[in-house]
């Protein structure tokens, strides 16, 4: 009988030391489990006159990764799930030098496994710049963090760097579309002429390398400055196109208008291109109207299908014609822009990419299969690269968006909006 | 012979607007050079605290839909209270032979107003009033922005106004007198600080009227105007010589006219690079500006 006991507590006390012990070992594992988070890290100019575009893909970024969150997360490669992590949301302030700072300290003292955002194209170039240039190649030092930006748009940019991808809209293939779409539907607009600001690289390149071209390329007729060298060809004529209408382009600072508006008066265009950012803009439409200036048509950079424009000239820019990669068309779309609105910001182009951004990253994490512990941060970042670059689709707010690993850019769809009774208008669904 | 007729009209169009726009690099350069006559240092952030007053009277607009003309009145005593901020901020306690402080100081000033009117509005353009904005008179082939000849006639009776207050008035007096001997002036009575601050806070008063102006003639306000009217502003200031307002007032006139003239024949990329050549020459070759005092080589 007191054997029986006796065997019968040693085989109770065998079974809670079993059971103290597995828990004992199970409890640091179960708490690191719970404890980890797939750490991002954002910026963009969120000080200067650009600071819009900064506050609003910040705040479509946060909204995205919290609706993320609340879904349950992102699944790590042991199977477990972990928050996605906004560690936080830098001001680069479009300046080169601020853009490279912080990249370089997000990769080499945080966990993120991921910078987003970036405000301007310039300092996108600068900071890609910098990073490593093939994957793998052993004699560059480069930096080796992978950049996911929703801003940087100028044609191009993320072939500087295997490390760098963009979700930006392809302005090649807007503005050939939306000319060709304008052509078909104004059969009388035969002209056409324009200005851009010089100092925003974005704005001039864009307009004196693809939007002119792709006008001249649906037969509309350039009646600016003689420039014999302009073609069809995307940056056909670049140069002497830049040179030649130096005298109707303007700064995006500027506050007299006067000689470019009356140049292109002159010119008697149909249509007139205003490639500028919404200040700018406002300001030379405003000089139109001044002078009377009416064209037929008027078509304005992707940069100002945004809030600001009806904040600064709502009636100047009246009949402006814009292709976007974002309206709130779709379901999707609209749920998101009031989510945005709520979390103070406003969902344009651009701050639509960094929610876009939000669930690729969630994609790319997944497919990745990373760790997401602070032992296993260079590993994660080229697993969570190779992954990105291996995506060639994804769900946009307007539709799906297709990728290209090699060069690292996005090909998204577009429709195209005018400002009518003041405010922004889907004119045209090419989709 | 048409050729050169039209080349004729679109050149004299071009002095025309520009001289017409360049009444407001007048008013601005006339608070650089009012308030370094005074105290003999460069106020940096004068054209901010004339910005700032502009949208202080755009605020004024938009929560109670106001007058143009009461937006013109606030924008002036807002720019008067700031500006006498800046002076507390940047001048008042600053040892008055330091003025490379000074001067810094009213730069961290120019930027700290730069920064606070970016995060209030997030950088965005906004619309602002415009007077007779469908006033465009055309004379011949010749056509003259209404609105433009009354911000022209407005810096005119300003600058009047401000005239008849240094010259005619016991405050211009005194001005005058720190501006000319601060010991004797304080030996005669005269507070040097109240002599100085109320300067600040007239050249203020002038800084509203001309940032409104400049915000009703473009037609929108943006922090991007900023640092663009501050340089303008201090060009017109050394060309018309450091301290005299008649010089500003000139200079402001031909700076606009010549940066017109610039754009018209050389375009975007050039016409502040001759502009800034001209501060060059200038600076060179007649260091006392148009009408300032003779200043020596060593």
């Amino acid at each position: 009988m007191i054997r029986r006991e006796t065997e019968k507590m040693k085989r109770v006390t065998r079974l809670v030391s079993t059971v103290v012990l597995a828990a004992t070992v199970a409890m640091p594992l179960a708490a690191s489990a719970a404890d980890r988070s797939v750490k991002v890290l954002g910026w963009g100019a969120k000080s200067g006159p650009l600071k819009s575009f900064g506050v609003n893909s910040e705040a479509a970024l946060r909204s995205a990764i919290a609706q993320i969150n609340a879904a349950g997360g992102v699944k790590l490669g042991d199977g477990s799930s972990a928050p996605l992590e906004v560690v936080s949301y830098e001001d680069s302030a479009c300046k080169k030098d601020q853009n490279i700072a912080i990249l370089r300290k997000t990769a080499s003292t945080t966990d993120a496994i991921v910078g987003m955002g970036a405000t301007c194209s310039g300092s996108c170039q600068a900071m890609f710049g910098v990073l490593q240039k093939k994957v793998g190649d052993a004699t560059d030092s480069g930096v080796q963090m992978p950049i996911l930006s929703d801003t940087c748009i100028r044609p191009g940019l993320a072939k500087i760097s295997e490390w760098a991808f963009r979700n930006v809209p392809n302005e090649v293939a807007m503005y050939d579309k939306l000319f060709a779409w304008l052509r078909s539907e104004n059969p009388d607009v035969k002209t056409f002429s324009g200005g851009t600001e010089t100092d925003q690289g974005h704005s001039f390149i864009t307009h004196t390398a693809i939007i002119v071209q792709a006008a001249v390329r649906h037969g509309f007729e350039w009646v600016g400055p003689s420039v014999p060298e302009l073609g069809p060809k995307v940056k056909q004529g670049m140069k002497e196109l830049q040179a030649a209408a130096k005298t109707q382009h303007w700064l995006m600072g500027d506050t007299n208008y006067s000689v470019q508006a009356r140049k292109i008066k002159k010119q008697n265009p149909d249509m007139i291109l205003v490639s500028s950012h919404p200040f700018s803009a406002c300001g030379f439409l405003k000089e139109m109207k001044r002078r009377n200036v009416k064209p037929k048509l008027l078509v304005g950079l992707t940069s100002s299908a945004s809030q600001e424009t009806l904040n600064g000239c709502m009636n100047a820019a009246e009949g402006l014609i814009i292709p976007t990669g974002f309206a709130p068309i779709t379901p999707e779309a609209v749920s998101a822009n009031e989510i945005v609105s709520k979390a103070g910001g406003f969902l344009d182009l651009h701050s639509a990419a960094a929610w876009e951004n939000a669930y690729l990253v969630k994609t790319a994490v997944e497919k990745a299969g990373i760790s997401a512990t602070s032992d296993t941060v260079a590993e994660d970042r080229r697993k969570f690269r190779d992954a990105l670059a291996s995506i060639s689709g994804s769900v946009g707010l307007i539709g799906p968006v297709t990728r290209d690993g090699a060069t690292g850019e996005a090909s998204k769809p577009y429709v195209y909006v005018q400002v009518v009774n003041g405010e922004w208008k889907v004119i045209h669904d090419p989709r | 012979m048409d050729d050169f007729w039209f080349e004729f009209v679109e050149i004299t169009q071009s002095i025309g607007d520009g001289f017409l726009f360049g009444s407001t690099y007048a008013l601005i350069g006339i608070g650089f050079t009012l308030i370094f006559g005074a105290m003999g240092k460069l106020n940096v952030a004068y054209a901010a605290t004339a910005m700032a007053g502009a949208y202080s009277s755009l605020a004024i607009y938009i929560l109670f839909d106001a007058s143009l003309v009461i937006i013109f009145i606030v924008s002036a005593i807002c720019a008067a209270i700031l500006g006498y901020l800046v002076y507390l901020a940047c001048f008042r306690f600053i040892p008055v032979h330091n003025h490379l402080a000074a001067l810094m100081a009213s730069v961290g000033g120019l930027f700290f107003i730069d920064e606070v009117i970016v995060h209030a509005t997030r950088g965005s353009p906004l619309n602002f009033p415009s007077m007779f904005s469908e006033a465009y008179f055309e004379v011949g082939p010749y056509g003259i922005r209404g609105d433009l000849l009354f911000v022209f006639f407005i810096g005119l009776i300003s600058t009047g106004v401000l005239l008849y207050v240094l010259f005619r008035t016991r405050l211009g007096l005194a001005t005058r007198a720190v501006a000319q001997q601060d010991v004797a002036a304080r030996l005669c009575g005269m507070g040097i600080h109240s002599t100085n601050s109320t300067t600040f806070a007239v050249a203020g008063l002038l800084g509203g009227i001309a940032g409104a102006m400049t915000a009703a003639a473009v037609g929108i306000l943006s922090p991007v105007m900023m640092l663009p009217l501050t340089i303008k502003g201090l060009i017109v200031t050394v060309i018309g010589g450091l301290g005299s307002i008649p010089g500003a007032i000139i200079a402001g006139l031909f700076v606009g006219s010549f940066e017109n003239v610039v754009m018209y024949f050389r375009g975007i990329d050039e016409r502040d690079m001759y502009v800034v050549a001209l501060l060059f020459i200038f600076l060179v070759f007649r260091p006392n500006g148009l009408f300032g005092k003779t200043i020596t080589r060593d």
